[in-house]
């Protein structure tokens, strides 16, 4: 558990030195001068990132409800049912995630101009729900393939009414995985780059998209102080995740 | 009946305590995500290249008053972000009443393929950028698939300001008026006083220099744009007048030059970091090579890049930079409107500003670099300001980085030597 902790920690020490750091050659082990520059660049107006955060957070809250709206039934179809052309189905759910990106953004950015989705929220939204229905349904699927369909049966002879099923009976059986697939949803979500910029136009500045300019260029303070902040939501899902698996597996984290 | 199964099951009692308020908070966010932000198109500010050429500057000034303007910029440097959306943005609504709105890029290339998409798809109209940074290969590829707005450069007013040079070729490519001359860049190497007291200022005394100091140079491999221009500098240096590449592609004076440039890097690569066997692939790996101390030089387009990065802690206060006895190469980039912008009026009254000497002079004493306008074309009291501007001892004087600006080459020498590097060098 240590060496584990250790694991993680150790990156996440490195950003934070970063942030701050000035002059820091090799084979100094630490920085010869410290400097807040990176974080009072992050923290000012013109850097933009209080509403680059905001959108990111809208974005991926947005794809992940949508997505998994879209993944419930198709999951429990693929799950639950033998229908004919399953095994097609199957290939084309996974295809956005097969497909080389560029590739797929291009075209995709071609389609979405003839209906006038760039350059928009909106747009956006819909482009981050191709990579993320796909895990989505996976995971679920999973779940629902060890749900046994007559507890259902059972609650129905007891005289409970569909949404009274859905929300005593088959919710809390698959809410485990309901949970990592909507943090898998988000964090897809939260991490898209490539496709942000073709359908966003630059209209949509999401976080991902600021930090790669900054990687880019070589500037290590500010590139280590938005990661740090990249980094933040992901540990509170991956909180959420541990719960998750905490209340399924009853294992202590 | 079905209350006694829930509190038997204790996922369900979490479950429902927790998603019910995410619910409702989800479904709140997806109205949210229907207020896209629709842009603002002012008829007025949309002129055809036409237009443009038959009204007054007077009439595109009213015709941009009130209106946004999109500028898409590369966005990987925090000083010059915070200039553009602080300064520059305050001015030009102080001035014009033009609001200027920053769209981050990482790399022009994004733009220019969103560009060819929107043209084969045919959004011709209302587009999301009004204005691009841009230069060489990219300028060439969005010239050919016309996808820029038209021939403006030579009607703007401040268009005077610039050398004939700055109007003509971009890499090669004719420019004919389809972005305007903004900034200039030029080649230059750094290196750190504390190791290197004196550098190799020619490419023959690099030559020995790399002999006598295995593994302590490398440069980046082509096609990466430094490495490229880095190969250059070779080329001319066996081709004679750097001039005669300037102009449409030579066969046989690119195999009088070439045949001996291979030759010269094949003769250097055994000295090499790593004896040759791997080159690093961009600019930012050389920059941790030389700064981890692993070799002694570092180069790049532009002149007060050092100096950037002296600023920024990047690099020991001891680097300086300096040039080729027979000059550097140095290009301009440029500043174009993509053929479907919607506000055509305000980008031309944007990109006129920043071609001034008051937007130049300023720029140049917060961001540095090279000052990009003839002195000819100045006022007096313009060439003093020029000439007192704050220069740290890591950049060069102007004068002596213009003593020594060599053309850039046809882009085809560029394509070719490329190739040939990767066949002739890199895979031998």
């Amino acid at each position: 558990m240590i060496a584990l902790g250790g694991l993680t920690a150790t990156p996440l020490l490195f950003l934070i030195v970063s942030s701050f750091a000035r002059q820091w050659f090799f084979p100094a082990i630490a920085p010869r001068e410290f400097s807040s520059r990176a974080w009072e660049y992050v923290a000012s107006d013109s850097a933009g990132i209080l509403s680059a955060l905001w959108t990111s957070v809208v974005i991926a809250l947005v794809v992940t409800s949508l997505a998994i709206l879209i993944a419930l039934p198709a999951a429990r179809a693929l799950a639950l049912h033998e229908f004919k052309g399953k095994r097609v189905m199957t290939f084309l759910l996974l295809l956005p995630v097969i497909a080389p990106p560029l590739a797929a953004t291009m075209g995709m950015h071609n389609l979405f101009l003839r209906y006038g989705l760039t350059d928009s929220l909106t747009g956006v939204v819909l482009v981050h729900l191709v990579p993320c229905v796909p895990y989505a349904t996976l995971m679920l699927a999973s779940s629902f393939a060890n749900f046994d369909t007559d507890t259902e049966a059972q609650a129905r002879t007891l005289g409970a009414n569909f949404f009274n099923i859905w929300r005593y009976v088959t919710l809390p059986a698959i809410a485990p995985g309901l949970g990592v697939a909507a943090s898998f949803a988000f964090l897809i979500s939260w991490s898209q780059y490539l496709t942000t910029v073709f359908i966003g136009g630059g209209q949509v500045l999401t976080l991902p998209l600021i930090l790669v300019g900054f990687q880019r260029s070589g500037d290590e303070a500010v590139t280590a102080a938005l990661s740090l902040i990249f980094l933040l939501p992901t540990l509170i899902v991956f909180l959420f995740i541990a719960r998750f698996i905490k209340h399924d597996y009853q294992i202590d984290l | 009946m079905t209350i006694k199964l829930t509190f038997n099951n204790p996922d369900a009692h979490f479950v429902r305590r927790h998603t019910h308020g995410a619910f409702i908070i989800l479904c709140a966010l997806c109205l949210l995500s229907a207020c896209v932000p629709v842009p603002v198109t002012n008829e007025r500010a949309k002129l055809t290249p036409d237009q443009f050429a038959a009204t007054t500057w007077d009439d595109v000034l009213t015709r941009a008053r009130g209106t946004t303007v999109n500028f898409a910029m590369y966005a990987g440097d925090e000083q010059r972000n915070r200039y553009f959306q602080e300064r520059v943005a305050a001015t030009l609504k102080e001035k014009y009443e033009i609001t200027l709105r920053l769209t981050p890029l990482n790399d022009t290339v994004e733009v220019v393929n969103r560009l060819l998409n929107e043209k084969g798809a045919g959004k011709t109209s209302g587009g999301a950028v009004d204005m691009i940074w841009i230069n060489g290969e990219n300028f060439r590829t969005a010239k050919q698939a016309d996808v820029l707005w038209g021939a403006f450069a030579d009607s703007l007013p401040n268009i005077k300001y610039y050398d004939a040079e700055a109007r003509q070729r971009d890499f090669g490519t004719a420019i004919d008026g389809y972005e305007a001359p903004w900034q200039q860049a030029q080649f230059v190497l750094a290196y750190d006083t504390a190791r290197t007291p004196s550098p190799p200022r020619s490419v023959e005394v690099l030559r020995e220099w790399i002999k006598s100091h295995p593994g302590r140079f490398t440069y980046v491999a082509p096609p990466d744009f430094t490495g490229s221009v880095f190969l250059r500098h070779i080329l001319y240096h066996f081709g004679g007048d750097a001039r005669r590449f300037a102009n449409n592609f030579d066969e046989k004076l690119y195999r009088e030059a070439s045949a001996p440039t291979i030759e010269y890097l094949n003769d250097i690569k055994p000295y090499l970091w790593r004896q040759g066997a791997t080159y690093p692939a961009t600019t930012r790996e050389l920059d941790r090579l030389f700064v981890n101390n692993e070799v002694d030089f570092v180069f790049a387009y532009g002149a007060s890049f050092a100096s950037e990065k002296i600023r920024r802690g990047e690099y020991p206060p001891t680097v300086r930079t300096f040039l080729f006895d027979k000059g550097t190469i140095g290009n301009y980039n440029f500043l174009a409107i993509p053929f479907n912008s919607a506000n055509t009026a305000g980008a031309l009254v944007v990109i006129n500003h920043l071609m001034s000497p008051e937007h130049l002079l300023e720029q140049t004493r917060t961001l540095g670099g090279v000052f990009p306008l003839s002195l000819a074309a100045l006022s007096d009291e313009e060439r003093r300001r020029v000439e007192s501007l704050p220069r740290d001892e890591a950049v060069l004087p102007f004068d002596v980085l213009a003593a020594h600006r060599l053309p850039e080459a046809d882009a085809e020498y560029l394509e070719r030597l490329e190739k040939d590097w990767e066949a002739k060098v890199l895979r031998r």
